[in-house]
């Protein structure tokens, strides 16, 4: 059997560092090492044009931000629209959390009422509350069936946005708001896209997820895509433990 | 005499006498009926003496318990020793310190001292510093908290800066904080800005290593440069196209020598019990503020090698044949602190890591995979503990750590029997809710069985 190896693209990891969201490329990272699977991570910088053939990559990943931080970056995100959307064309699986997810909508109107225009990738778009006070936090569990069988995802969500005209969202609330305040769904998928609010880091407690994405991105190349079960206890009782405490109540 | 202070004082009074009886701690509470009544009321008290105040995210209580030990080793007014008036940690709101002088003032407001040394939260520095006149504002570093996870980080600095607009008082700030060394352009008539910093370490990096804060120059935006980073994103940093930051320090801590636990100011030598570099920085705070009052250098030297916090800051926990360095950790910029201790260490240890999600804490705990485990020298066994006992547990997994050699117990009177089963050297970390019973779990296993040997 070839080594088996895949590349994941990081947009603006120095800017869009919400606590904690690069904790997924590790996740990714630990679980391809497993496996003995090489995860190779490059980097597009804000305002540093690169030459980066984005449908080379496997994997592109775009963390969150806070407002001021997704305005700054608004036009590099143009000025790579049309690798992004070429990459996504070519089947690369697209990992967005939070700004990362509103930013590829069609606009994202932010909490001082600054309209900053979107991808347009997707056909969803956000709108802030202009009370800064106004956010959804906490804890949040979302059903999605995207795995290929019913799937629980445990997060923290912390964000202003109300995205509406999610077209196919990544799963059902059961505890926790999602795409809106008190909302029945968060996020948005296709086979190959995860866009949603939650952090936590999202693949930290749900290892079925990240290994999705990594079969996925195996396939593409047309690699072996079976992946080897590993040690998953702790997150076995992390998710048991946390399921109770937050179903229950 | 204004009737209506008089009035507010001996009801403020009543309260704290009150909860006293009851045998309550008096806390915030009689500060916070005080401000419900009156959002103004701490006009009611007056003050003479000088007033020093430490404020910044990490690193307060610290600074200011050695700036009470040694202003407190002067001589008072009436020549026997000064009287100091400090708050207690967690006190360090307006309506904390509110409590604090209505036990301490007289019916008329008036506060008797020869210092008042205070530790005050980044938020309520404007509010408090309205009404009480303060001498000396010493302004440790900015971190991004739990709490303040969106932008507010800017938010609470543009506050500070407006306060400071308008005060010439003396201002001792961290040269090596980019958000902090700014603050010394706030007031540019005030001639009384002083900076701190330490000398280039061993542990010093070409490239941010944990995740930090100051990545843009705050006067003209431009990407800042650093020549090297001590930790997080302190370090000696420039601007390539306004030249902010090309600052010469008052005080700087140099000679720093990790075997004798021993460093340099103007050429004289101390010792300290902790070398960690943020421990090295608040100490050149101090050090600073020891010469804006002309502290002799023998009273510093004394209070440098003798004092240690003991409260859960680099707090030592020793049965028969192990000890624990015990620290507080609100965010990863704490957490990574001690580990760059527990890596100095040479040695094989042990990690306990205590991790809570209250509200207090801020209930998200994904701040933790900003903690940078990638080195992690001779750790043998790591015991995890709190109410997100396996969140920590997972993320030290994924640094690559045998997740065989990772005991959770969430039950802290387990945790501490688990990690003192063997004997040697243990490091523990605890955040917010979690360090204080984390210390009382680790002081009942001390005495039911620390005589013994593991
Ligand atoms: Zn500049």
């Amino acid at each position: 059997m070839s080594e088996r190896k895949l590349k994941l693209l990081h947009m603006y990891p120095n800017v869009l560092d919400l606590y904690g969201d690069s904790g997924n490329v590790e996740v990714l990272r630990y679980r391809c090492a497993q496996r003995g699977i090489t995860l190779e991570v490059y980097q597009h910088l804000m305002n540093k044009p690169d030459n980066t053939d984005f449908s080379d990559m496997d994997i592109i990943y775009l963390g969150g931000g806070a407002d001021y931080e997704q305005q700054l970056l608004a036009d590099d995100l143009m000025s790579c629209k049309d690798r992004i959307f070429k990459a996504y064309e070519n089947k690369v699986f697209l990992l967005m959390i939070c700004g990362g997810y509103q930013l590829l909508g069609k606009y994202y109107k932010d909490s001082n009422g600054e309209r900053i225009p979107g991808l347009g990738l997707f056909s969803y778009h956000t709108e802030a509350s202009t009370n800064k006070r106004d956010r959804c936090i906490g804890n949040i569990i979302v059903e999605t069936e995207l795995v290929g069988k019913k799937y629980k995802v445990i997060g923290f969500e912390n964000h202003g946005g109300q995205t509406t005209d999610v077209k196919t969202p990544f799963g059902k609330v059961l505890h926790g708001n999602g795409n809106v305040r008190s909302g029945e769904t968060e996020g948005y998928c296709e086979e190959r896209v995860i866009a949603t609010y939650l952090h936590g880091p999202l693949l930290s407690k749900n290892p079925q997820l990240a290994d999705y994405i990594i079969s996925k991105a195996l396939e593409r190349q047309g690699a072996d895509s079976t992946l080897a079960p590993i040690n998953d206890k702790l997150e076995e009782a992390c998710r048991k433990e946390l399921l109770t405490r937050l179903l229950s109540k | 005499m204004k009737p209506l202070n008089f009035l507010t004082v001996l009801f403020g009074k009543a309260m704290v006498k009150t909860l006293k009886l009851m045998g309550r701690d008096a806390g915030n509470f009689p500060g916070l009926v005080l401000w419900t009544l009156n959002k103004n009321y701490l006009k009611v008290f007056s003050c003479d003496c000088p007033i020093i105040a430490v404020t910044g995210t990490n690193g307060k209580t610290s600074t200011t318990n050695f700036l009470n030990n040694l202003f407190r080793s002067l001589k008072g007014k009436n020549g026997k020793k000064a009287k100091i008036i400090t708050n207690m940690q967690g006190n360090n709101l307006d309506t904390g310190i509110g409590s604090m002088l209505l036990q301490y003032c007289d019916m008329n407001g008036h506060i008797d001292a020869d210092y008042l040394v205070l530790e005050v939260d980044e938020s309520h520095v404007p509010v408090i510093f309205k009404h009480l006149k303060l001498e000396t504002l010493v302004v440790l570093n900015f971190f991004r908290d739990q709490l303040d996870r969106n932008g507010e980080v800017e938010t609470l600095i543009l506050k500070i800066h407006k306060f400071l607009k308008t005060y010439n008082g003396n201002l001792v700030l961290n040269a090596d904080d980019p958000n902090v060394a700014r603050l010394g352009y706030s007031n540019p008539k005030n001639k009384n800005v002083y900076y701190y910093n330490v000398e280039k370490y061993e542990g010093a990096t070409d490239e941010l290593y944990e995740a930090g804060e100051g990545r843009f120059c705050p006067k003209c935006g431009e990407e800042l440069a650093y020549d090297y980073y001590q930790y997080s994103h302190i370090g000696r940093f420039h601007c390539p196209k306004c030249g902010y930051g090309n600052i010469k320090p008052y005080v700087q801590l140099q000679s720093i020598d990790f075997e004798n636990n021993s460093f340099s100011f103007e050429g004289e030598s101390y010792t300290t019990k902790h070398m960690g570099i943020y421990h090295l920085y608040n100490l050149s705070a101090v050090y600073a503020v020891s010469k804006l009052y002309n502290i002799d250098h023998r009273v510093v030297k004394k209070v440098f090698g003798k004092f240690e916090v003991n409260n859960g800051r680099l707090e030592k926990f020793e049965t028969a044949n192990a000890s624990m360095l015990l620290n507080l950790a609100k965010n990863p910029v704490g957490a990574n602190m001690t580990l760059r201790l527990l890596n100095q260490d040479k040695g094989e240890k042990e990690l306990l890591f205590v991790l809570n999600d209250n509200i207090a804490d801020g209930t998200d705990v994904s701040w933790i995979w900003d903690i940078n485990f990638s080195i992690f020298n001779g750790v043998t066994r790591v015991v995890t503990s709190g109410t997100r006992a396996y969140d920590i547990a997972i993320r030290i997994k994924c640094s690559g750590y045998d997740p065989d050699r990772i005991t959770v117990q969430p039950d802290l009177d387990k945790a501490a029997a688990e990690i003192f089963k063997n004997g040697g050297t243990k490091y523990g970390i605890a955040n917010y809710t979690a360090i204080q019973p984390t210390r009382a779990a680790l002081k009942r296993y001390i005495e039911r069985k620390g005589g013994e040997k593991s």
